[in-house]
């Protein structure tokens, strides 16, 4: 009996599959609703980064607040692969990622043995290390202006190739990628390390007592989240032709944060999905109507921390248990009246 | 025959305050061996040091004759110690049958398992599910472990103890906060264990320990001030001051 | 390098460790009772300069004779007016942002954390909507600026008079910390919660005042700061990344760790400064990394519920 209700988490869901059809099919209509394109790109990119960085803050409990540093690093790293040396996609999306991995790993030796604020304060002095770098190494990154005219080779497969250079066609490159980290990642979450991870948020000490290397746990944790930011930073660098260091500014790496927390990170791995999805939506809908878009976000976020902390996802799981507890509640009182009759 | 724990001479201090000071213990195998004393003795403390949560200033901690000396805490659960904790420290999010599963050994040897789901394994959800029937909590396998009754808590925290087929077994004060009725239900789960495993177990209930335990040791102001059987301890006038310590 | 060479970036990273202190001060106190990292102490720190910036030459043409009337003052009225009025107005923002906060105590300190940061975006926005995106200059009065001769050397007056400041304020702390009955409950706060709840303490009112108090200061150091750094919306940033650095490295809830770590930020800033102008900034942060990798809990850092 335990066995399959376990089993019931598999590869597929009917959630996921629900995502996917909307994102496929979101060229289709994204223009008929007032939007662009493009948005859709750049929304699919920051959802590949939510969700790595959620596991990290959702699934093993540590507030990076310099995650921005691996997105820059992947998108720098990208660009510079194919100027230094030559064109070439795939070997440049995997130097990218390669890179942040290594500078991930670096961070974590130092930030591994910490958690909450300690955590936290460490991961925005390292974040802001690499941006100060980004930023003072003309020769390298270009400084201020960043790397500009990153080329965006077509994705050669060997027997066919498809060019990238439209946002349809990046679109679903980008597209194909999110496919490949969701079902990566949520088989990760619900695997083994998955779990252990999140034992190690709730309670590491007695992680530690049942024998689990707490520490190891961690680094491998902020490693592989770095390369995922480092991959989505790849994706940022291949849709903006170009690298620049905002996205590694401390600004930037809260935005993330705030993102999937208001989504709902803490509670459902769909939560930084739901997150990004309403930043941005709050960045082209409402900032047409204000500029001020942003205080109205900030003002939802320090809502979110204060009154629901477990953002959108976690307001539609109460709802629905509400219904189904009104539902089986009805159905009581039913039982109730019949054996009353008899 | 040799004990199977021994602790030699070992000292704690935390800043200017010595918690501990020349501490000397020895449990021996298939024993319950009980640790005593006031309130503030440095009977948790000394769990403390000996499961590795500090490392002592001094001395020397032997399990099964290996030295164990200031390893990390994982370290030295995956020799086989176990412990509870008197203040519950459980995974307060996961279901019950979770909390099993994560601490059971075949899941902890494949902690880094990326790909396969816990307890997809038939044999390991029957392994949690024995040993949740063993602690009493049958049926509550899918309780979120927050919205447990405070007993089945306190079971909850043993059965996680166990999960990790300890050779050596330290319970923190297992009866803490419970009521007569579970007191009595504890006495019987322990009695069982007893067993089948080596236990140390602090506790400051007397007549429960008395009940319980092969030999007891009784620590005050960070020292071990007495030692022996129950039968010879119970008139020891250091337990009795300590007993009527309690009792105020 | 001689001596002689590298004493005037001794002099320069002294005199900008005294300021970094001054913009320390504020989240020192919060930190200390609180133990709450506030990440809105820039925002507080930008508010307390645009505040001034406004009480010194309001033109909101409201009633524009009396307007007229107090422009016509002689500037240094205005700006004295601004030290003062300006700090209290950015504590009012700052008891209401702890009338917020009361909903996060007791739950993990991450959510402090957050919510501070949430605020720091608020104040900063509202800040560009209300003043405007672009550089913006705060007048001060004629015989701070200029430039003057020491040791053959050329020094801004403007600075000179803002170390001089920045000690005087630190020497004020100071005595209110040890002198002050308030002072000693913060300071058994900076230690122990309950301890002073066990005092009888209002601890409710304690926080709140601290927490006005810590965002008067950094409204102060805005002021302060404001004619040397310039002020623009998101200068807070400058602001609050030292000033958490110099708490970590000199230790939570130590009043002298504030002090010395700020100096010592300072030197390190103004020697890398010496050789590598360019990269002068990157220091502390390489500083904050060496210090609490030997010393968890930074210079003189007592334990803290944050490392949980």
């Amino acid at each position: 009996m335990i066995v399959r209700k376990i089993a019931a988490q598999d590869w597929i869901t009917k959630e996921m599959l629900l995502i996917f059809v909307i994102l496929v099919t979101l060229p289709l209509w994204i223009e008929q609703i007032g939007l662009y394109r493009y948005l859709g790109v750049e929304i699919v990119i920051w959802m590949i980064y939510g969700l790595g960085f959620n596991l990290l803050l959702g699934y093993s409990g540590l507030p990076s607040f310099g995650h921005g540093a691996f997105f820059g690093i992947g998108a720098y790293a990208f660009g510079l692969f194919q100027l230094w040396f030559f064109e070439n996609l795939w070997l440049a999306i995997v130097f990218a990622i390669f890179a942040s991995f290594i500078a991930g790993a670096a961070v974590a030796c130092f930030v591994s043995h910490r958690r909450g604020i300690y955590f936290a304060l460490m991961t925005i002095a390292f974040g802001q290390i690499f941006w100060f770098i980004a930023i003072k190494w003309h020769s390298v990154t270009g400084g201020e202006d960043g790397l500009l005219n990153i080329p965006r080779a077509a994705a050669d497969f060997g027997i066919f190739a498809f060019d990238l250079d439209s946002n349809t066609e990046l679109f679903y490159f980008v597209f194909i990628v999110f496919v490949c980290i969701v079902l990566l990642l949520w088989r990760l979450v619900h695997s083994k390390f998955g779990k252990v991870l999140q034992a190690i948020r709730q309670n590491e000490e007695r992680a530690r007592f049942i024998g689990y290397n707490v520490w190891l746990f961690k680094w491998v944790a902020f490693t592989l989240s770095a390369a995922i930011a480092g991959l989505a930073g790849v994706l940022f660098s291949m849709a903006q032709q170009g690298a620049y260091p905002d996205v590694m500014a401390l600004h930037a790496s809260g935005i993330i944060v705030m993102m999937t927390l208001i989504g709902g990170g803490f509670v459902s791995f769909w939560g930084p999905v739901i997150g990004v999805t309403i930043y941005f939506l709050a960045r082209d809908v409402l900032g047409i109507i204000t500029e001020a878009w942003l205080l109205w976000f900030g003002l939802v976020f320090v809502l979110t921390v204060l009154f629901k902390p477990e953002g959108v996802a976690g307001a539609w799981q109460e709802w629905r248990k509400s219904r189904t507890s009104t539902v089986s509640g009805y159905q009581t009182l039913l039982q109730f009246l019949s054996t009353k009759k008899r | 025959m040799a004990p199977i724990f021994k602790a030699s001479e070992v000292h704690k201090r935390f800043g200017d305050h010595v918690v501990l000071e020349n501490i000397n213990l020895q449990f021996k195998s298939d024993c319950l061996s009980g640790i005593m004393g006031p309130n503030g003795a440095g009977k948790t403390t000394c769990f403390n040091v000996l499961t590795g949560k500090y490392k002592p200033d001094r001395g020397r901690i032997e399990f099964q004759g290996e030295d164990i000396t200031g390893l990390a805490p994982h370290e030295i659960a995956r020799k086989g110690i176990s412990r509870s904790f008197q203040t519950m420290n459980l995974f307060n999010e996961f279901t019950v049958l979770e909390n099993i599963l994560i601490a059971l050994k075949e899941v902890r040897e494949h902690g880094f398992d990326f790909m396969h789901l816990l307890a997809r394994e038939s044999e390991v959800a029957a392994k949690a599910e024995k040993i949740l029937s063993l602690v009493g909590l049958s049926g509550k396998e899918y309780h979120r472990t927050s919205d447990l009754a405070y007993g089945d808590r306190r079971s909850l925290e043993i059965g996680v103890a166990l999960a990790a087929e300890p050779s050596l077994l330290f319970l923190d004060e297992p009866t803490s906060g419970l009521g007569a009725k579970a007191t009595t239900q504890l006495l019987d789960l322990i009695h069982r264990l007893k067993q089948k495993y080596t236990i140390v177990m602090i506790e400051h209930d007397m007549n429960f320990l008395f009940e319980l335990a092969d030999s007891i040791s009784v620590i005050h102001w960070g020292q071990v001030i007495a030692y022996g059987t129950p039968d010879t301890l119970r008139d020891n006038k250091w337990v009795k001051q300590s007993m009527l310590g309690e009792g105020a | 390098m001689t001596v002689s060479h590298i004493f005037p970036h001794l002099l320069n990273g002294l005199s900008l460790g005294l300021l970094f202190a001054l913009i320390a001060l504020g989240f020192m106190l919060i930190v200390g009772v609180m133990e709450l990292i506030n990440l809105a102490h820039g925002s507080l720190f930008a508010l307390g300069a645009y505040f001034a910036l406004t009480i010194i030459d309001p033109s909101l043409s409201w009633f524009t004779a009396a307007e007229d009337s107090y422009t016509a003052l002689p500037l240094i009225y205005r700006y004295g007016l601004a030290l003062i009025l300006a700090p209290l107005l950015v504590a009012v923002v700052g008891m209401g942002l702890e009338l917020c906060m009361r909903r996060t105590y007791g739950k993990k300190a991450e959510y402090g954390l957050l919510l501070t940061f949430g605020a720091a975006l608020v104040i900063e926005e509202s800040i560009r909507l209300t003043w405007g995106p672009t550089e913006r200059y705060l007048q001060v009065p004629e015989f701070m600026t200029g430039a003057m001769l020491f040791a053959g050397l050329i020094y801004s007056k403007y600075k000179l008079y803002a170390v001089v400041l920045s000690i005087i304020t630190i020497f004020l702390v100071w005595l209110f910390l040890e002198r002050s009955p308030y002072g000693a409950i913060i300071k058994a706060g900076a230690h122990d919660s309950e301890m002073v709840r066990a005092l009888g303490i209002n601890l409710t009112k304690l926080r709140l005042l601290v927490f006005g108090f810590g965002a008067g200061l950094a409204g102060f150091a805005g002021i302060v700061m404001t004619p040397i750094w310039g002020l623009r919306p998101h200068v807070g940033i400058d602001a609050v990344i030292p000033a958490f650095l110099i708490i970590v490295v000199g230790g939570i809830g130590s009043f002298w760790g504030a002090v010395i770590g700020g100096i010592l930020v300072g030197l390190s800033v103004g020697i890398t400064g010496a050789y590598a102008s360019d990269w002068s900034l990157l220091s502390m942060y390489l500083l904050l990394i060496i210090v609490v990798t030997f010393r968890t809990r930074g210079l003189f850092g007592k334990k803290s519920i944050l490392e949980n």
